[in-house]
């Protein structure tokens, strides 16, 4: 090819992770097209830490990646609305927001800092404990709690939960050994890093989901003006087919998250729609009114986001 | 030249100090964490990120008060076992190394640092101090390692006398 | 160039970088960074500052600093001399007393201290003159503790350890458990062969030196027990679900400070900018090898280096134990030259995979590797144990040390051929502690 391209991304490769095959669909699809354009996988941050992975597009360093957008907040305070407890519900909605003025915003800032959407992707999670169902923000009283992102630990404080900020990866253990009661992150998560064998209670996605999380596939724009037309083109296609794969796969992550816990003798429960309300009072209350006074147009984008249906 | 090495060589030592203090205060916040999560109840804020930045910063600033007191390990079989003058030639070419390493990656970091500072980047944490602050470490003690292994030549070609 | 070419490029410069003196870490982070240049360009420069800075800034890896500064606490006061007098004046009248309470003292004192040096000065300052007191040969007296020393490395805390955990992303309070059971192991096989070799040399066993009031054996427990709670209170800390290794470290170390300065009212100014320093220049030296190993192992990866290697080894298609002797004797080779931080952060990215992929499990081949780095630590060229005991006994010759330690390399390869044979003494207590691993 005359054209290799770096794909970086920080899920284990090759064992049927939904954000590893987007990016392996989208390498695939690009060899298929023909256009002297080879795209080389890192999985597991083999070759980029997550977080570096930002900067190092920005600088052209890296090409692709498959990337937690909100871990670029400290650079662009804007990106923590793409995870930001209860502004996008559920996978229906998170279709619709896809295209609306609030990632228009968003992904106007993505370019201005010098990367380009090439598929978009929200994943959904929830919350697990071994001590009580987390579904109003009462139950969270009084639990040790590891949540992914500020916004979520600032909603979670403002419930009466107290909070512990560890890696994913450890999460299992804090829970084994009573660091923690709870913890927060993706359906994807739950189900790698084996959570059903620590918990008693699973917060399920469903239609009331708190936890959502922007994870596109980006690419450096000073690699993509180095393409021609033709290979811009056959990148932006092949990222059409990863988008529709994983719209399709999304839902599907929550399933098998909640076979492995009911298989585990967890159970198993959703928010209701007035849980749902309850949090987002809770929520305007700390981590919106924090958004909006901190981060210049915060407030326009989280009216932007609710504005959705 | 011996004021140079000596002027450097107490700045050195003035970075290291400040350094064994961020050590020391290392473990006295990890304690309060540990008391104020498990036996108060409480929720901890700022305590992991300053003690990850406060050992990163002693690290850094640290870094040449150790290669004063050659403390960064190296395999001096060779070193050992040559005649004067090889050896010396060896030292050089080693220190060479060293400050061509350092230069770089001191560069590269007061770059970082630069841009955190000018566009205002922040830590993506609850705490979100600005990201210059634990940064800073990162280009001054690197830098001053170049000052210090020059001092080193100098000490190798005769300068300490 | 294909990826083997830039490997051996990449080799051969780190191998001159290395040989001319130049320090571990810069010799590796220079390498990385020309390879990258030559690569990719000058842009590569550009991320050099944020992947060190980013490979540094973890919360896993507080627990090194922290835990080399409680070493540093209990190294600096007489704890070490007490515990070993405590263990003699209880173990005196017992046949091999002296040998016993030489290598226990050494496997206690390893789990007080992260790194194997501190532990073979701490208890050799005491031990080896009592010993060539008492009539043992130097060998026996010199390469016992230079042995009984790298236990530091196995038994828990261990900053070889954190730093595998670190490396290959595994649970450090698992690698911890792996490693105390084969620590013990270790310990007792010394101890035989201690005992034996006394024996064939006819030194006698039950010389003692004098005998021990039961008070005077009991007014030595003051000073030493509080250390053993300390012992006590982190296990409980890492295991009972209270803190996680970096917290344990953290408070340990100020443990243990307080404990130095309460216990023997040592409250010389001196005293403490000593054990920050030490602290401070091993903490920074591992640190600087961990971040130019971040760049290092990031070049391999960029060039495609680690990812052709792992795939030619696993297209060899070797008997797995065949693997398993290639990989001990290339760790044994670099343990020769190398400290095992740097051993480990340069091989785990291209070894962990094959392990895996070839059915070992990672926490029983981290105690391999480790006891792999142990022997390192007490051979030549260089073998940093053996350079302590040449510090603190200066009428014993390196020749001696050197003829004195050599049998105990028989005995950790004797370990390590009973941990092949029988994985769960490794496995069987986090298994039992901590649930299957993920
Ligand atoms: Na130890
Ligand atoms: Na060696």
């Amino acid at each position: 090819a005359d054209v290799v391209l770096k794909a970086s991304h920080q899920w284990p490769g090759g064992k049927g992770d939904v954000r590893d095959e987007m990016v392996q669909i989208l390498a695939r699809e690009v060899a298929k097209a023909n256009v002297g354009v080879e795209i080389k996988v890192y999985p597991g941050q083999s070759l980029f830490k997550a977080n570096e992975q930002w900067g190092a597009m920005t600088k052209g360093q890296l090409d692709i990646s498959a990337f937690p957008l909100d871990y670029a907040s400290g650079r662009h305070p804007q990106f923590s609305a793409t995870l930001m407890p209860g502004l996008v519900r559920n996978h229906d909605r998170a279709g619709r927001l896809n295209t609306s003025p609030f990632m228009d915003d968003i992904k106007k800032i993505v370019n201005d800092a010098g990367v380009v959407v090439i598929a978009d992707a929200w994943l959904a999670g929830g919350f697990a404990s071994k001590k009580q169902c987390i579904t109003s923000p009462e139950t969270m009283q009084g639990q040790v709690t590891r949540a992914a992102g500020p916004a979520f630990e600032q909603m979670l404080v403002g419930a009466g939960g107290s909070i512990s900020s560890m890696p994913s990866s450890e999460i299992y253990t804090g829970l084994q050994t009573g660091v923690l009661d709870a913890a927060n992150t993706s359906s994807g998560s739950f189900v790698s890093y084996r959570l059903y064998e620590q918990t008693t209670c699973l917060t399920a996605p469903g239609a009331n989901a708190l936890w959502f999380m922007y994870e596109p596939i980006l690419m450096s724009k000073r690699s993509w003006d180095k393409l021609s037309a033709e290979q811009q083109d056959a990148l932006m296609a092949a990222g059409k087919v990863a988008q529709d794969y994983f719209a399709a796969e999304a839902k599907g992550l929550d399933d098998k998250m909640i076979k492995a816990f009911k298989d585990a003798g967890v159970e198993v429960v959703e928010m209701s729609p007035e849980d749902y309300d309850a949090w987002l009072a809770i929520a305007k209350e700390t981590s919106y009114k924090n958004f909006s006074e901190n981060v210049p147009g915060g407030e326009e984008l989280i009216a932007k986001a609710l504005a959705v249906d | 030249m011996s004021f140079y090495i000596n002027a450097v060589s107490a700045v050195s030592r003035f970075f290291g100090l400040i350094a064994m203090v961020l050590t020391g205060s290392a473990a006295l916040v990890v304690t309060h964490m540990v008391i104020v999560r498990y036996f108060l109840g409480g929720s901890t804020v700022w305590q992991t990120e300053y003690v990850i930045y406060a050992l990163v910063a002693a690290t850094f600033l640290g870094s040449p008060y150790v290669l004063l007191n050659k403390g960064h390990v190296n395999v001096d079989l060779l070193q050992l076992r040559a005649g004067p003058v090889p050896r010396r030639i060896m030292q050089t070419l080693s220190a060479l190394a060293g400050i061509a390493f350092c230069a770089l990656l001191a560069w590269s970091g007061w770059i970082y640092f630069h841009e955190a500072w000018s566009y205002g980047w922040r830590t993506s944490t609850v705490w979100a101090i600005p990201l210059w602050i634990p940064l800073l470490p990162l280009p001054v003690g690197v830098g001053l390692m170049v000052l210090q292994y020059i001092a080193e030549i100098m000490k190798i070609h005769g300068g300490a006398r | 160039m294909t990826p083997m070419l830039w490997g051996a490029g990449v080799l051969v410069a780190l191998l001159a970088l290395l040989a001319v003196g130049t320090p571990i870490a810069f010799a590796l982070g220079l390498v990385s960074i020309l390879a990258l240049i030559l690569a990719d360009g000058w842009g590569s420069v550009s991320i050099l500052g944020e992947t060190f800075f980013g490979g540094l800034a973890s919360f896993g890896l507080v627990s090194i600093p922290m835990f080399i500064l409680m070493g540093a606490a209990v190294a600096s006061s007489p704890a070490g001399k007490d515990l070993y007098e405590a263990l003699d004046r209880w173990l005196n009248r017992v046949p091999g007393g002296l040998v016993l309470s030489n290598l226990g003292a050494c496997s206690i004192f390893a789990a007080l201290s992260g790194s194997s040096p501190a532990t073979c000065a701490a208890i050799g300052k005491m031990g080896i003159p009592e010993m060539t007191k008492r009539g043992y040969p130097n060998e026996i007296a010199a390469g016992s503790i230079a042995a009984g020393g790298t236990l530091g490395i196995l038994i828990p805390p261990s900053v070889t350890m954190i730093v595998y955990g670190i490396a290959t992303e595994t649970s450090i309070g698992r690698l911890f458990l792996a490693g105390l059971l084969p620590g013990f192991m270790l310990t007792v096989l010394f101890m035989a062969w201690t005992i034996y070799d006394c024996r064939r040399r006819g030194v006698g066993l039950d010389m003692l030196g004098r005998r021990f009031s039961f008070r005077e054996r009991l007014e030595v427990l003051p000073r030493v027990l509080p250390f053993l709670g300390i012992i006590a209170a982190i296990l409980y800390v890492l295991y009972g679900g209270v803190a996680t290794p970096s917290e344990a470290a953290g408070v340990g170390a100020l443990f243990c400070l307080i404990f130095v300065a309460v216990i023997y009212r040592l409250w010389k100014l001196s005293l403490y900018s000593s054990l920050f320093r030490d602290t401070l220049k091993e903490s920074v030296m591992i640190m600087m090898i961990i971040g130019a190993s971040e760049l290092f192992s990031f070049a391999l990866s960029s060039l495609f280096i680690t990812q052709t290697i792992a795939e030619w080894i696993s297209l060899l298609d070797v008997n797995k134990w065949v693997l398993m002797a290639i990989i001990n004797a290339f760790l044994l080779f670099a343990g020769f030259f190398l400290p095992p931080v740097a051993v480990i952060l340069m091989t785990a990215p291209i070894l962990l995979p094959i392990i895996i992929q070839a059915g070992f499990d990672p926490y029983w081949f981290a105690v391999i590797l480790t006891i792999n780095m142990e022997i390192g630590l007490i051979t030549p060229p260089v073998g940093l144990n053996l350079y302590v005991i040449n510090g603190i006994a200066p009428n014993i010759t390196l020749g001696e040390i050197l003829r004195g330690s050599l049998p105990y390399v028989g005995c950790m390869v004797v370990g390590i051929v009973l941990l092949c044979l029988m994985p769960e003494i490794a496995l069987w207590l986090p298994n039992l502690l901590m649930g299957p691993a993920l």
